[in-house]
């Protein structure tokens, strides 16, 4: 395992410092270089990160050790930028591991540097298979499972279910009344809108479909488009129910059962109704027009069948009517 | 022979109504008089309110007599087709002007016929 090699490599002799650093940082890049290979990594890191949650403080004390040694020789940007990608990784890459590499270099006859380079990515993709080997399969069934808990059926509890399930109750329709939707959002215990992102899809943008119309008012080419299509669409009924259907449509035909205030929508209070001399102002306070008015109003306001609108109007036809014949009254 | 052919050129009433089904539509009415009324029944409409409030001055004690003369005159100059009076209820198949039975608007020939052959709803031939 990894970190029984970190705790052996710990006590070895760190050799020059700068050389392994600029060759990590080199391999880094050439590694971290193919996009894949940066997906690889996301992945691992998060997967990684949860295994580090869940296991114990080894693990941690590993990181901390090598992010503290990676701290250390913090004379060169190499450093800085192979401390940052380790960082992110959540690896640390292991300075031993690279203190091993170069180690096993030096004694190759070959390019050092380059032999140094491939091995540091051929540990690297075997440590990540690995890993993902172990606990890639283990870490995902216990991220579902911790989350999942086991549900205890209560005998009533079932009882209900089946009932529920098979219900004779009959609408006046006939038809069976369903037992209530089972709503797949919020199914008792879980719901698909609770836990972490997993951010695998980035957010679309939504595109503005189409939101300012460039005509405004439909042209006429539509509105005979749209006729035409009425026209063909609306096929001859076939039987008496479609006629009476169409006729209903179009209004040659009342609705059933019938109500009796169709059409009629008068959302006034009563009160609109019966008390109208406030709008009685306009009149002279003395004399016949008042009286006639005042008469007026009470003929309205035990009249049934109009609205308060047309109650209105008439009043104020008489307002008007009074007025233009104003010159006249006052000659007399 | 001239008359017909003239009746037939200038046809009967006729309405220009926009039909959105496509069956046989009757576009015409019976006759020009039952145009007429039909006129007369939609000024009668129109003017109905109008008439209603000058009535109401007209027919009046507490009004002076001046501005009831007035009311007169004005009711007078309406379209003489608005007032309701000249309606008449016309048998809506042969616009015959007599013998109409309000109930179901046709006269009494028609009535008889459709009654005859089962086509009435609820009519039967009285025997007692």
């Amino acid at each position: 395992s990894t970190s029984s090699v970190l705790s052996t490599e710990k006590d070895e002799s760190t050799p020059s410092r700068d050389t392994t650093t600029e060759v990590a940082s080199k391999g880094q890049e050439s590694t971290a270089e193919t996009p894949k290979q940066k997906l690889i990594d996301i992945i691992g890191t998060m997967k990684v990160e949860v295994s580090y949650r869940n296991k114990q403080l080894k693990a941690r004390e590993v990181k901390k050790q090598g992010t503290n040694k990676l701290e250390g020789p913090e004379s060169e940007g190499a450093t800085l930028q192979k401390a940052t990608e380790d960082v992110q990784r959540g690896k640390p890459i292991n300075p031993e591991l690279l203190e091993a590499a170069s180690a096993v270099a030096s004694s190759l006859p070959l390019n050092k540097k380059q032999t140094v380079s491939e091995l540091l990515a051929q540990l690297r993709r075997h440590e990540e298979t690995t890993d993902r080997q172990k606990k890639g399969g283990t870490i995902n069934i216990r991220n579902v499972i911790s989350e999942m808990s086991i549900k205890r059926q209560s005998p009533a509890q079932r009882g209900v279910r089946i009932s529920s399930r098979i219900s004779l109750e009959l609408d006046e329709d006939g038809q069976r009344i369903k037992p209530g939707r089972l709503s797949a959002q919020s199914s008792d215990s879980r719901s698909l809108k609770v836990g972490r992102r997993l951010n695998i899809f980035t957010k679309a943008s939504t595109e503005t479909e189409n939101a300012p119309k460039t005509e405004s008012p439909p042209t006429i080419w539509d509105l005979e488009f749209a006729k035409e299509v009425a026209a063909v669409t609306a096929q001859p009924p076939r039987n008496g129910f479609e006629e009476m259907i169409q006729w209903t449509k179009e209004g040659i035909l009342w609705e059933f059962p019938i109500d009796n205030e169709a059409g009629m929508e008068d959302d006034a209070e009563f009160h609109e109704h019966i008390f109208l001399e406030k709008h009685l102002e306009g009149f002279p306070k003395q004399g016949p027009i008042r009286h006639f008015m005042e008469l007026v109003i009470c003929g309205l306001s035990k009249n049934p069948y109009l609205s308060v609108k047309q109650k209105i109007e008439h009043i104020e036809w008489f307002q008007k009517y009074f007025e233009e014949k104003k010159e006249f009254l006052q000659e007399m | 022979m001239a008359a017909s052919a003239l009746g037939w050129a200038l046809r009967a009433a006729r309405q220009v109504l926009p039909s959105p089904c496509a069956g046989q539509v009757r576009g015409y009415y019976v006759d020009w008089r039952m145009l007429r009324d039909v006129k007369r029944r939609k000024l009668a409409y129109e003017y109905a309110d109008e008439r209603l409030r000058i009535n109401a001055i007209r027919k009046n004690t507490i009004l002076p007599r001046e501005l009831q003369e007035v009311a007169d005159k004005e009711i007078a100059a309406l379209p003489r087709d608005s007032c309701p009076v000249r309606i008449r209820n016309r048998c809506i198949l042969t616009s015959r002007p007599r013998g109409v039975k309000r109930r179901w608007r046709l006269s009494r020939i028609v009535f008889r016929h459709f009654a005859d052959h089962a086509q009435m709803s609820g009519i039967q031939r009285a025997m007692w």
